[in-house]
């Protein structure tokens, strides 16, 4: 594998990134992070998300790596009119639109791999260089190595055992979606092997987080320093990004695409024989995570989330499970602001 | 409520007729009339879907089929919108959402929505139109089943897309106990494609300079026209309009049609009765003569092979894919309708198509056409500023007037 073609940005969870990485290039992901100029407004409207006008206001200002290219999915409305955006800016740079099925039925699984076949051709043309099954094969190895340590990290900051807490894992999930799967391994490695860091007084209330984009690190340092202890998250800035790719006999990007929409879903993405399982998978997730009380965070604006909270709601009420729902625009200031709600929800769980 | 709302209509239309007021429009509401009337029946197995779903396919099985915006516009043209919009709210449904899917939602809440037998979701055209027949499946406890239309045309879209028709046939064969009978099938496809036909020379009429189409004359038709598709009624439909539209360009009587300005309506139509079409016309001389969705985008569909030309169909409708083939649609339309001006009623909640509001106003602005956004939510008239939106249109109106004609 040549590691020297470049860097592909992408903005979602659901980017196939050992793809990217098997044409020889460094996926980078454009995080809604960096302060830069609001002006998304002008091409898109004020009622769009704020994680995809962050990203374009990016594009924007100029404040992102030369890239090689940028690989959206189409997710949902937002990251489609990002797409659309994005190439109205950025009109001299390779871009592709990935589709991506609602639901992992036999057949969307196999349209998806065509896609992703798609995806291996462009990015084959991008590069010069085919993509091979060896080169492929190693390259979700490496993510799945990288999964494996993220997991052993998050388990490490369950215990409240890591150096710097949930914050620390955040910084290193960001760290990884802008690294190589193979920087991503030494420095997880070097996190893990760091002294554990037995934290003193009354521990924090456990906490589940789950939503979508959540990247700034302190913001969680903001829910520790109001007595809540994150001990698992679902968010796409987070666990999600990550997750191991079962690698099968035969087609190998069949076993991607059927990896990736396995893995544990944003909303956009359900069952159609469970509707609306969002809330009872949430429910069942917090138990399993031995969490008292759930803090959803989501972007304003997104049509996914939007449609199926009140459901996620009812699912945590019934399973006698609080909940305190945020909703921002993906910034700090926008969590800390809701300081006092988050302090009160948990002084009630104590 | 609604089946009493839909008697009285039908009653009421079907009276005016008889006394020999009958007109295009009448034809066209009474049909929307006896649509309600089924779905409302208790007694026709009926299914909810989504905007881009095949609804001749499953009139053909015997299944009457609706997408669930009918329901909100409904409401919103009635004016009880608010109350069922209210209810989606108080369960955590955030206000930022669309007002269609907030009032459907409501409604099934209500119990004023009627128990479907089964649901078909598509991608296209939203996530959030999805997301609300995701949820109505799990309200009614009925299976649902998702079309994902692909982004474009490629042989391999519309295989994927033909195929999973097929199997949506069979999952409703399955719940109903209804087959698809081949030779009914072949009749709706045919019906389908003589109504498409009609359509077509409808459109193009209105294309004539000065207009036969007034501004409320085609508005909803091309989206409402999908429930009928596949019956004779629809074809006696586009029948109607297009004698009528003949018949006024050969008199030379254009009405409020024959205005000065020639406008191009992007999405829907406003649902709630509202006076700005009527100041256009009445104070500007301008006509809404084509809305976005008043086009025949795909081929006649093979009778005797027809889900690939179904799947074309639905990947073909405009909103769906990149904005880029959008606004060359738009593009498209603005030309052959020689349009002065475009306006985007910018519905509050609407991802895909508000969302790029900027995108469409710099496409068409490459072909000389302004775009007028006026920012209103196209169902809930509780949050409809009337005063904002004639200044809004004022200022647009006098710009339009101080350019130079676009087409000569």
């Amino acid at each position: 594998m040549s590691l020297n073609q470049g860097v592909v940005g992408f903005a979602c969870a659901y980017t196939p990134l050992p793809l990217i990485r098997a044409a020889g290039f460094a996926p980078y992901r454009i995080l809604p992070n960096v302060d830069c100029p609001d002006q998304a407004g002008h091409l898109l409207h004020d009622n769009l998300c704020p994680h995809v006008k962050r990203v374009l206001d990016r594009a924007m200002s100029g404040m992102i790596p030369d890239l090689k290219g940028m690989v959206f999915m189409n997710s949902c409305d937002s990251m489609r009119r990002l797409y659309d955006a994005w190439k109205a800016v950025k009109v001299d740079m390779n871009t592709v639109l990935i589709d991506l099925p609602s639901v992992a039925t036999d057949s969307s699984v196999g349209f998806f791999r065509d896609e992703l076949e798609r995806l291996s051709r462009t990015l084959d043309q991008w590069s010069g260089v085919a993509i091979d099954d060896a080169a492929l094969a190693g390259s979700i190895g490496l993510y799945n190595r990288v999964s494996a340590l993220l997991t052993s990290l998050r388990e490490k900051a369950g215990r409240s055992e890591l150096k710097g807490g949930s914050a620390a894992l955040q910084e290193v999930y960001n760290r990884a979606s802008l690294s190589t799967p193979e920087e991503a391994i030494q420095f997880l490695e070097a996190t893990l092997m760091e002294d554990t860091d037995i934290m003193q007084g009354e521990p924090g209330v456990p906490v589940y987080l789950f939503g979508n984009v959540l990247p700034e690190p302190e913001a969680f340092t903001l829910f520790e320093s109001c007595g809540a202890r994150i001990i698992s998250d679902d968010l796409c800035t987070g666990s999600r990004l990550f997750s191991a790719i079962v690698i099968g006999d035969g087609d190998m990007l069949l076993s991607l695409a059927r990896g990736i929409l396995a893995r544990p879903s944003c909303a956009r993405t359900f069952r159609a024989e469970r509707p609306g399982s969002l809330g009872n998978d949430v429910a069942a997730a917090v138990k399993n995570a031995g969490a008292r009380g759930v803090i959803g965070v989501t972007a304003k604006f997104c049509d996914p989330y939007i449609a199926r909270l009140p459901g996620v709601r009812e699912s945590l009420k019934r399973a006698g499970i609080p909940l305190l729902l945020l909703e921002g625009d993906c910034t700090l200031r926008s969590i800390g602001q809701h300081k006092t709600r988050i302090e009160a929800f948990v002084e009630m769980m104590r | 409520m609604m089946m009493q709302y839909f008697t009285d209509l039908e009653a009421g239309i079907q009276g005016a007729i008889r006394k020999g007021n009958s007109s295009p429009k009448k034809l066209y509401t009474l049909e929307l009339a006896r649509l309600g009337k089924r779905l409302y029946s208790g007694t026709d197995p009926i299914a909810w879907c989504g905007i881009t779903a095949p609804f001749d396919l499953l009139n053909a099985m015997g299944v009457t089929s609706c997408f669930v915006e009918f329901i909100g516009a409904m409401l919103a043209s009635t004016g009880v919108v608010g109350t069922f919009i209210e209810e989606t709210d108080h369960t955590g449904y955030s206000s930022d959402a669309c007002s269609y899917h907030r009032s459907v939602s409501g409604a099934a809440i209500k119990g004023v929505m009627p128990v479907p037998e089964f649901l078909i979701g598509t991608t296209n055209p939203c996530s959030g139109g999805l997301a609300v027949l995701e949820n109505l499946a799990r309200h009614f406890d009925r299976e649902l089943f998702v079309l994902h239309v692909p982004q474009n045309d490629s042989a391999g879209n519309v295989r994927f897309l033909a195929g999973q028709m097929r199997e949506m046939v069979a999952f409703a064969s399955r719940i109903t106990g209804r087959k698809l009978d081949d030779d009914l099938l072949r009749q709706t496809v045919e019906n389908s494609n003589r109504a498409c036909g009609i359509m077509k020379e409808i459109f193009e009429l209105a294309c004539h300079v000065p207009s036969p189409a007034a501004s409320r004359d085609l508005s909803n038709f091309g989206i409402v026209m999908s429930l009928f598709l596949g019956s004779e009624q629809a074809i006696a439909i586009a029948e109607a309009y297009r004698d009528e539209f003949r018949k006024r360009i050969a008199a030379g009587n254009y009405g409020k049609s024959g205005g000065k300005f020639r406008l191009l309506w992007i999405q829907n139509r406003i649902q709630f009765r509202h006076g700005l079409e009527k100041m256009l016309e009445e104070e500007y001389g301008a006509s809404i003569i084509i809305d976005e969705l008043n086009d025949i985008t795909w081929d006649p569909i093979d009778p005797e092979n027809p889900f690939e030309g179904f799947a074309r169909r639905s990947i073909s409708i405009p909103f769906n894919g990149t904005i880029e083939s959008r606004i060359n649609h738009l593009k498209k339309l603005a030309r052959e309708y020689r349009i002065d001006g475009a306006v985007n009623p910018c519905n509050w909640g609407c991802r895909q198509g508000t969302g790029a509001r900027g995108l469409i106003e710099n496409g068409l602005k490459e072909i000389g056409v302004p775009v007028l956004n006026l920012e209103v939510d196209c169902v809930d008239s509780r949050k409809f500023t009337e005063g904002q939106s004639y200044t809004r249109i004022e200022a647009f109106m006098e710009m339009l007037e101080s350019r130079e004609p676009l087409w000569q």
